[in-house]
């Protein structure tokens, strides 16, 4: 009988965020392919119906239609796939990281860190898109798939990349949230997570309404520009950041 | 030796009403020795995963203090990193395949060993490339199992780990972990119910009934630790009034006790009166003492 326990040398802290980060995205199908296979599919049904549009609003009604384009809303799905995608990865991840040995606080600074670095990438590929969509004319059409109003419209590439990651942790961290409160509480706390947003919500609305201050509202947005207003919006997603790493700090794996 | 668990006063409860407050461990104290197969035995629902998450930092205390490693395991990078515990109802990602979970594990487990987790899924029949969400009652136990084994994690726990396994794999199981635990010695308990199964592999028994730890032993003294004694009724009722019965049954004019620590003096006195005695198994024991107070006592007696 040989007695050969390998003493192998305790991990890093790095190292233990990093394989955090490796957890989440195991399958890259969910994280990488399948947001870009779908993105690239709706553009494709987007710039066929550019197609038809312009085909048949003729010369004089072009400059309309094109204005009307960059209202576009065809790429938001894709900010609307990374919150449901933060949900996912906490939620499955987190019970699993726990029976692997990971500490509550190593999982959060790694799910934390994969939002930041897949938000760096998916902002990346909005860029390169945007780019390109410049490049092209509009893809041949004068279409606006990449360069919307809410994305910044003409930046220069530097910015559109800030407002693109701006937006991208916007819509992560939000998720980051939702997830912790259903980790910790399930379908009850999420509820009544749901219930107190939705009246904060439409208290201020009421309060800016009843105040007539509205005006104000759109003032201020105006002030701060795009490239201003999407970086505010850096202070909600470091405050879900946050919130969702002190409610996982008490989260059990349970049910 | 030394302890790589230490257990003093804790308690686990739920809900915060009294009424309604459930109390999941309670008021439990024990040490598990290093290098050693702990078997953790106990009905469904006396609150064996409750113990574990508890002992691996999943759980909170209610109150009572915990060391593994000589430390709180709370939040403890230093503690977890040499701990493993993938429970039996663990949920794995919606994404994820065997495969994943193979490629995952590795980074978590420094003494993890690829060629024994590969040489596992073999010998188990895992399909890697099938998603976890897809797998088997049996194979997903498997995968629980590999993980558990391959990890080498100096304080690894197991779960139920038999669940949907067919007899094969099961004995597969067994053989492996001991063959692999003579080699690379760790700190394991198993949890179970299927006691037959497993008692020959364990060392020491922690019994928990509703939440309590009722039996803490050497599973060798246990083993010798109660006998049955069969004969007349009259005869054993006489032979046991004095001492501490388990356990009694009755068929006619026979009778049947278990009785508790009885000594080798006790054994003759119990030939001498013409009565029989015959081994109680692990499992046979645990019954018993578990079914406790819950039964009366005479109840096998017909009239």
């Amino acid at each position: 009988m040989t007695t050969m326990t390998a003493v192998s040398a305790p991990r890093s802290a790095p190292s233990r965020v990093w394989r955090i980060v490796r957890l989440i995205t195991a399958n890259p199908t969910t994280t990488v392919v399948l947001p870009w296979a779908i993105l690239g599919t709706i553009f494709l049904l987007n710039w066929l119906i550019w197609l038809l549009i312009f085909a048949n609003v003729g010369a004089e009604g072009m400059t309309d239609a094109q204005e009307g384009i960059q209202w576009s809303g065809a790429a938001f799905y894709i900010f609307v796939y990374m919150l449901v995608l933060a949900v996912q990865a906490i939620n499955l991840s987190f019970p699993l990281a726990l029976g692997y040995g990971s500490t509550r606080r190593e999982f959060s600074l790694g799910a934390g860190l994969t939002f930041v670095l897949l938000a760096a990438m998916y902002a990346v590929g909005m860029t390169v898109g945007a780019a390109l969509e410049n490049a092209t004319g509009g893809w041949g059409l004068g279409g606006t798939f990449f360069r919307t109003i809410y994305f910044g419209g003409d930046q220069p590439w530097y910015l559109q990349l800030w407002i693109y990651f701006c937006w991208f942790l916007f819509f992560f961290f939000t998720g980051t949230i939702f997830a912790s409160v259903y980790v910790r509480w399930k379908a009850l706390g999420l509820i009544a997570t749901f219930a107190v947003v939705g009246l904060a919500a439409v208290g201020v609305i009421a309060l800016l309404t009843l105040s007539e201050s509205w005006n104000m509202v759109w003032e201020t947005i105006a002030h701060l520009g795009v490239v201003g207003s999407v970086s505010v919006l850096l202070i909600p997603s470091a405050v879900s950041a946050l919130l969702g790493y002190l409610l996982l700090r008490r989260a059990t794996t349970r049910g | 030796m030394t302890a790589v668990v230490e257990v003093a006063g804790l308690s686990k409860h739920y809900g915060g009403e009294r009424g309604s407050r459930v109390h999941a461990v309670t008021d439990a104290g024990f040490a598990l020795e290093e290098n050693r197969i702990h078997g953790l035995l106990g009905r469904n629902g006396a609150g064996k995963t409750t113990l574990m998450q508890l002992l691996t930092g999943q759980e909170f205390a209610s109150s009572g203090e915990i060391r593994v490693f000589g430390q709180n395991p709370v939040e403890n990078a230093k503690v977890l990193d040499r701990v493993c515990f993938i429970k039996e109802s663990q949920r794995y990602p919606d994404d994820f395949r065997v495969k994943h979970v193979l490629a995952t594990a590795p980074r978590f487990f420094a003494d993890w060993d690829e060629d024994f987790a590969d040489e596992l899924v073999e010998r188990f029949r895992v399909p890697v490339g099938r998603r976890m969400k897809k797998l088997s009652r049996g194979q997903l136990s498997a995968v629980g199992v590999i993980v558990g084994l391959a990890s080498r994690a100096p304080l690894t726990f197991f779960d139920e780990p038999y669940l949907g396994l067919d007899a094969v794999a099961r004995r597969l199981f067994y053989d492996t972990l001991l063959a692999d635990f003579a080699e690379h010695p760790r700190t394991v308990v198993l949890s179970t119910h299927l006691i037959d199964e497993v008692s020959n592999l364990l060392e020491h028994v922690l019994v928990i009934d509703e939440g309590r730890i009722i039996i803490d032993a050497d599973a060798d003294e246990l083993r010798g630790s109660a006998v049955d004694v069969v004969g007349p009724r009259g005869a054993v009722e006489a032979f046991t009034s004095d001492r501490e019965v388990l356990h009694r049954t009755g068929l006619g004019g026979l009778a049947s006790a278990t009785v508790a620590g009885l000594d080798e003096a006790g054994r003759t006195a119990a030939r001498d009166a013409g009565l029989e005695l015959a081994a109680v198994s692990l499992q046979q024991l645990v019954i018993r003492t578990t079914i406790g107070e819950s039964v009366d006592p005479t109840k096998g007696t017909p009239e």
